[in-house]
């Protein structure tokens, strides 16, 4: 196991996510989540435009404080941990994955760019509504033996298997 | 503390969080697809390792020295109409929340629109939140965890399940071995 491989046995990968729950509950006095920090994000970009959102109580309190911003600097370190491992596999990455033009049964761009869009609002509108995602739900909740977990993580695993039935096998 | 030292210490844990997103390929449309297609076994394998994982940990701090928990609210409407647009939403974006910033480390283009709607979509319902509290968001029976229900010590049903994880994932790993879920080009591509 070397950091230049293309691939890690996907239990390393597991404990190393997992180990991130003592930093964040020790550190930042909160489970690891990464869905809020959307809400933080286009909720201080709508301020600009909207500074009536501020009024939203649910917004306001995405809005400041360590917690928060902690999050978004989450998932920014995500896609620089991800940036790293990559170039240092050497495994570069087209603009979109091979598997959508088989998956979807069509090699048209625009396609997927709307199904993207689509599918980022449907992700987050349902994260935000269950009030966390695969991390904050699955992989913080599930470990705190929390019931509203189980319940979201099962839903989360019918609905996406649901759908997977229109897409083609590859 | 402060809200830079904060960011310190997300940028850190995140890049953990990515680099170990990427070694595994769990962020490849491929991988997410194929799971939720139930040919392709690295998303479970990755999730709930995790799971195991948080599991001894919290066990510990938890059930030892009396760490505090952060369960979430448990509002069974929201939990099952959440949980299923955020599923359909994960196949066919081939992303969770928060892998879509992995697949953007990566260069995978069309993952910026999955961050934009994700972005339209957290700020639709910030919108829409103090209408929906009433109906879906409020109520029910709280912070319940699984522990209290069952009125069993948190460490000794943490742990318990563990081992019944680690137990499915061994059974798993034998059926059906990691590396066979790779596909040529690290993908999930395994035509």
């Amino acid at each position: 196991m070397k950091l230049s491989d293309k691939s890690w046995s996907p239990y390393v990968a597991g404990v190393l996510i997992g180990l991130l729950q003592i930093p964040a509950f020790l550190l930042i006095n909160t489970a690891l989540g990464t869905s809020s920090s959307y809400v933080t994000v286009s909720g201080t970009l709508a301020s600009i435009v909207d500074p009536g959102i501020a009024q939203i109580d649910y917004v306001a309190k995405h809005l400041s404080g360590a917690k928060n911003w902690w999050q978004v600097a989450t998932v920014i370190g995500i896609a620089i941990g991800a940036f790293i491992s990559s170039r240092l596999s050497g495994t570069s990455r087209g603009a979109v994955s091979p598997v959508w033009s088989k998956a979807l049964g069509t090699s048209s761009l625009a396609v997927r760019m709307l199904l993207a869009f689509v599918s980022g609002f449907l992700l987050l509108l349902g994260a935000r509504v269950a009030d966390g995602c695969t991390s904050g739900h699955g992989i913080s909740g599930m470990a705190q033996l929390a019931i509203s977990s189980f319940i979201t993580v099962a839903c989360m695993f019918a609905g996406g298997m649901i759908v997977a039935l229109f897409l083609r096998k590859f | 503390m402060s809200v830079l030292t904060a960011v310190i210490i997300g940028v850190l844990m995140g890049t953990v969080f990515g680099f170990a997103l990427e070694k595994s390929r769990v962020f490849e449309p491929g991988m997410i697809v194929g799971q939720m297609q139930m040919r392709n076994f690295i998303m479970l394998k990755v999730f709930l390792t995790a799971v195991v994982t948080g599991l001894v940990i919290i066990g510990i701090m938890h059930g030892f020295f009396g760490g505090k928990l952060y369960p979430k609210s448990l509002l069974y409407g929201a939990d099952i109409i959440g949980g299923l647009l955020l599923g359909a939403g994960i196949t066919l974006a081939g992303a969770c929340p928060g892998t879509v910033f992995a697949q953007i480390g990566v260069g995978y283009k069309d993952s910026w629109l999955i961050l934009i709607g994700g972005l339209a979509g957290a700020l639709t319902f910030g919108y829409l939140e103090p209408t929906l509290n009433p109906i879906l968001l409020s109520g029910g029976p709280g912070k319940l965890t699984l522990d209290t229900l069952l009125g069993v010590p948190f460490w000794m049903l943490a742990f318990g399940f563990a081992i019944a994880l680690i137990v499915l994932l061994v059974v798993l790993e034998k059926w059906r071995p990691w590396r066979s879920d790779m596909g040529q080009n690290y993908d999930g591509d395994k035509s």
